[in-house]
């Protein structure tokens, strides 16, 4: 039976100290199992657990440690806090492992290419280092997290920041599910020993951040933020997401389609079809939640501002019923994706009742021959319309729906649900809940520290990247749309330290300032590859 | 009557306070060296970045497709605040230059406050004062005489690495009297000894050194834009040229201007390496491209050498880099097979790329064009269809003893002999049997860069501020102050009191072994 020992004794140890190198064994541990796995799997070869596999372990490892990290804030148990970290180590072994796993198969994979083809020629081993999209730098990005957490969590006090950073790595391994883990063609410039590190330092100062987020929404909690203001916020983020995807649809017309693959030929990742198809029904769930949502943000803008507590009452009850509505969206969603059929031919239905759609493909098409600016303002809708039926003659016969065409889109309607889910979890003995949180100085101080190490870390992002494009094409900084990210976030981490020494801002105003720096990093990591063009829209 | 007045009337009021405050000069100074200032100038930083991310730039792939599809009012509104190229647009740059000033100028108007607790850090201390440090604790140690209550405690300062200074001095108190009042005529001297011990104190001067960093970045980054340029030039096998074609922006045109070299570039060998040999020459199926280059220098004379991906080459303020590649199929070398009309005997030469090799009869073949897709062109001559390897063909010029060169076509596929280009030629049935794929031509890019400020700016100033930021964050100037005096119940009263300016909780865990370590507390 678990010892069920008082609160105080779990989480009001302030000043308990980590003992010596034992605090470090859960992190020494996942990392050492990793080496392990990785000796493994060059011995025993394919046969090998895959590393898709591994992260989906890790995945579940995650969740199932933050579930119990959560549990533990309202039924505090030693047993289950010791299971709890024990997961979350074993969740960042099962990551790195699926890291390391996928560095050899990305080399047996070329060397086989290579190979058939009678090419004989052996490519140094960091050619193949995972970090060559946006799915090896998740993985990476989810296991600076990760281990992020582990290191903090030396500390038992700080142990229920797990609560919080454990969801966000599940998350971003969700959307490294999304994107897919097709190994791809190494562009060639990505050959340089500049990348493990560039983007190994990214992986790791992104992980920061995100705890550095983590200890500013657990501060604002325990600074006595109102549930109903965070709701508010994050309901206007899951109103956001609604709006802008499906190319703005679901709002405008009360429809979401959803991107479409093409096969790729060579046996690599899809190509993304210039056109978009209904899924049934979602469309209109979704604005079922954006309605909800809205209805949220009036109801708690009303008892914000005028102590309202009927608001405040109504504003609780459809924060609940757009919670449920989100999750029948994406279960819509993943289900209408999932068991689609005959894609051609309800593409081909729709497009006959919508022949504009033709126009907006082939002006998608137009894009992506980098046509100039004349050529380009040559093309007349007529010319952009057969452009576009041209593609479906060709290529309509094998276009097929997958989860994978609509990463960022799915990761987004996630991330809204899990904002309303938290909001939700807070807004549950709130009280309770915050006498259970370290103290505000303790998570200040905290806080102070993980934005040192995100400005560092951003810092040197910036520097090896400059440097490395220095060495490939000499030109250092060319305020490429990544670069530009990455810079803004870092000057926002430079606002956060300076303000601290010049205006003394430090507990709520430094958090809010934590969240924003956030936000600029997470924009930088998919906001700019999926929306911006770029050098860097490989990730 | 006074000359000194002493009723001001409001106005006068207003006017003395306005005499008698900061000048206006010392006012902008302080306003242009606050970090409130710098803070403000970072936001400013920050939206202008972001406009110039989500508004596709013009020297971004993509523009010329986004300017086309503006009305032409957008264009006019966007090019008159210059957001189609906001990072050189002269706000940009002044606010980058204000922004510098802003740094000079907080790092002077600090900088002393900073070295003075380098040059003369703070040895002694009251027991009040102690008390009110950050963290602080009273003992008492059991010693007999007071050198050896301060060696003890000096001795457990240097055990936790702290550089230690003891000083002792006089304090003048003065007695009571009996109503409990201070009696100014009785002056009683007391000695006090105070153990310093610190670590770390040149963190002190870490920001600055970050400060320094940034600004080398900056200047650095500056002087490579304001005395280099970018060029390119195209790589063709055998070509030898002088000038290299620089390239601007101007919203949707591009202007190209010629630039004289000091001296010249001969293309001697280009290469492209396949993850699949016989797959095509696009960018997913390489690994790398190299250029052979060999510079013709009146001055220095001959310099061969290489030009990879990720491998630039330097020389005299240029630096080449490999940038791109024209991907009409060509061939690096070739394998010619030669069936013999005679006896049926079968030959193979490898011939490279403007190359040519020597038969055992003493005939001469020269490798002089490839065509990747053979096509009869309009006027009937040979020509390429396109730049795939559809049906490749060798051009070669074959020229048997004593006799003249004669064009023959060494063609992959099979073709009939019995239409002229197929046919055997000088007793000879020519096949290509083998080739290297190549491109037909690489382009380099190049920097011209004379007083390397590129590499001051980002190895010196990029690498100095990574160097700077562990030096600030890993550590942190820890004080600690001891107090010794005696105690009247026997033994020396130590008030310990101790501050750091970084890393609070660390420095705690330090201050109670340090605590431990000395003793008993009282």
């Amino acid at each position: 039976m678990a010892q069920v020992i008082s609160p105080d004794e779990i989480y009001t140890a302030e000043v308990v100290r980590p003992s010596s190198w034992t605090s470090y064994l859960p992190a020494i541990l996942a990392i050492v199992g990793a080496l392990v796995m990785l000796v493994l799997r060059i011995e025993i070869g394919q046969r090998f657990i895959s590393d898709g596999a591994l992260m989906m372990v890790a995945l579940a490892c995650y969740i199932f440690a933050a579930l119990l990290q959560l549990t533990n804030l309202y039924a505090p148990s030693e047993m289950s806090r010791k299971i709890g970290l024990w997961s979350a180590a074993l969740g960042v072994f099962f990551n790195l492992s699926s890291w390391f796993v996928r560095w050899v198969g990305a080399y047996d994979w070329e060397m086989a290419k290579m190979r058939a083809s009678g090419n004989l020629e052996e490519p140094w081993v960091f050619r193949y280092i995972p970090f060559a999209n946006l799915y090896d730098l998740s993985l990476a990005f989810a296991f600076g997290a990760g281990i992020a957490t582990l290191l903090l969590a030396r500390r038992r006090n700080f142990q229920v920041l797990a609560a919080f950073t454990l969801p966000l790595a599940a998350l971003i391994l969700t959307l490294a599910r999304f994107i897919g883990g097709e190994f791809i063609d190494l562009p060639p410039v990505l050959d340089s020993y500049w990348r493990p590190i560039h983007v190994g330092v990214a992986s790791l100062s992104y992980g920061v951040a995100l705890v550095c987020f983590a200890i500013a929404v657990i501060y604002l909690l325990k600074d006595k933020v109102k549930v109903e203001a965070m709701a508010i916020w994050s309901s206007i983020f899951g109103l956001l997401v609604i709006a802008t995807i499906s190319k703005f649809s679901v709002l405008t017309q009360m429809i979401y389609r959803s991107g479409i693959f093409l096969p790729n030929a060579g046996g690599g990742k899809p190509f993304s079809a210039p056109f978009r198809l209904e899924v049934p029904w979602v469309g209109e769930a979704l604005v079922i939640s954006a309605v909800l949502l809205a209805g949220v943000i009036v109801s708690f803008l009303v008892y914000v501002y005028h102590q309202n507590e009927t608001a405040k009452s109504v504003g609780h009850a459809l924060l609940k019923l757009a919670l449920i509505a989100q999750v029948v969206a994406i279960a819509l969603l993943v289900g209408g994706i999932r068991g689609s059929s005959d894609v051609p031919a309800k593409l081909t239905s729709q497009l006959a009742a919508d022949p504009s759609q033709y126009v907006i493909a082939g002006r998608a098409i137009a894009e992506r021959q980098q046509l100039t600016a004349a050529e380009y303002s040559a093309l007349s809708p007529v010319q952009l319309e057969q452009m576009g039926r041209q593609y479906v003659q060709m290529n309509g016969e094998r276009l097929y729906l997958s989860l994978n065409t609509n990463p960022v889109e799915l990761a987004g309607l996630l991330t809204a649900l899990a904002a309303t889910f938290f909001v939700i979890l807070f807004a549950f003995r709130t009280e309770r809940l915050r006498e259970r949180l370290p103290s505000l100085e303790s998570l200040d101080g905290l806080m102070y520290k993980t934005a040192c190490l995100a400005f560092a870390g951003l810092a040197m992002l910036l520097i090896t990247g400059a440097i490395w494009a220095n060495e490939s094409w000499g030109r250092p900084w060319g305020f490429d749309s990544k670069e530009t990210g990455a810079l803004v976030a870092w000057l926002t981490y430079a606002g956060f330290l300076h303000t601290r020494i010049s205006r003394g801002w430090t507990g709520r105003s430094s958090a809010y300032f934590a969240v924003v720096g956030f936000l600029l990093v997470i924009f930088t990591y998919l906001g700019v590859s999926y929306l911006l063009p770029g050098l860097h829209s490989y990730a | 009557m006074s000359a000194i007045k002493d009723t001001f009337s409001p106005e006068e009021a207003k006017d003395l306070a306005r005499s008698g405050s900061t000048p206006a000069v010392n006012q902008i100074v302080n306003f242009l060296s606050s970090v409130r200032f710098g803070v403000a100038l970072l936001i400013t930083l920050v939206v202008l970045s972001i406009i110039g991310m989500v508004i596709i730039q013009q020297n971004v792939q993509g523009f010329d497709s986004y300017y086309a599809s503006l009305t032409p009012a957008e264009r006019t509104v966007y090019s008159a605040l210059g957001i189609l190229d906001i990072y050189h647009s002269w706000y940009y740059n002044v606010l980058l230059l204000i922004l510098s000033l802003n740094i000079i100028l907080a790092s002077i108007d600090r900088f002393p406050t900073a070295w003075k607790y380098i040059a003369s850090p703070k040895r002694k201390a009251t027991k009040d004062w102690l008390l009110n440090q950050k963290v602080s604790e009273s003992l008492n140690l059991p010693a007999d005489v007071e050198s050896a209550a301060v060696e003890h405690v000096k001795r457990v300062f240097e055990s936790e690495r702290l550089k230690t200074e003891v000083s002792e001095s006089e304090t003048i108190e003065y007695g009571l009297d009996e109503e409990g009042r201070k009696d100014f005529s009785n002056v009683v001297l007391r000695k006090q000894v105070v153990v310093f011990g610190e670590s770390g104190r040149f963190n002190r001067i870490g920001a600055y050194i970050v400060h320094v960093a940034l600004l080398t970045l900056f200047l650095g980054h500056f002087v490579a834009l304001r005395t280099g340029f970018d060029a390119d030039v195209r790589m063709i096998p055998g070509d030898e040229s002088d000038q290299i074609q620089m390239i601007q922006f101007n919203l949707d045109k591009r202007e190209r201007f010629n630039v004289q070299l000091p001296f010249s570039i001969e293309t001697t060998d280009i290469q492209q390496k396949l993850i699949d040999p016989k797959g095509s020459i696009d960018v997913p199926n390489t690994i790398d491209w190299r250029t052979q280059i060999k510079i013709k220098d009146p001055q220095y004379g001959e310099t061969v050498a290489d030009v990879s991906l990720n491998k630039p080459f330097s020389y005299r303020g240029y630096r080449f880099f490999q940038a791109s590649a024209i991907t009409m199929g060509s061939a690096r070398n070739i394998d010619v097979q030669l069936t013999s009309q005679a006896d049926g005997s079968q030959t193979t030469v490898t011939i490279p790329r403007n190359g040519s090799t020597k038969l055992a009869d003493g005939t001469t073949v020269e490798f002089q064009e490839f065509l990747p897709d053979f096509v009869f062109g309009a006027e009937g001559k040979p020509d390429t269809r396109s730049g795939e390897y559809n049906n490749p063909v060798a051009v070669l010029g074959v020229t048997p003893p004593n006799s003249e060169r004669t064009r023959v076509f060494a063609f992959a596929g099979s073709i009939a002999e019995n239409i002229p280009v197929g046919a055997p030629k000088l007793g000879y049935k020519w096949r290509l049997s083998n080739y290297e794929k190549s491109p037909f031509a690489h382009v380099l890019s190049i920097k011209y860069d004379p007083y390397n400020g590129a590499f001051i700016a980002w190895y010196f100033g990029g690498v100095g501020l990574m160097g700077a930021l562990v030096f600030v964050f890993a550590f942190a100037h820890r004080r600690v102050w001891a107090l010794v005096e005696p105690n009247p119940f026997g033994g020396y009263a130590v008030t310990l009191g101790g501050d750091t300016n970084r890393n609070d909780a660390a420095f705690e865990e330090r201050f109670a072994r340090l605590v431990d370590k000395l003793g008993t507390r009282s």
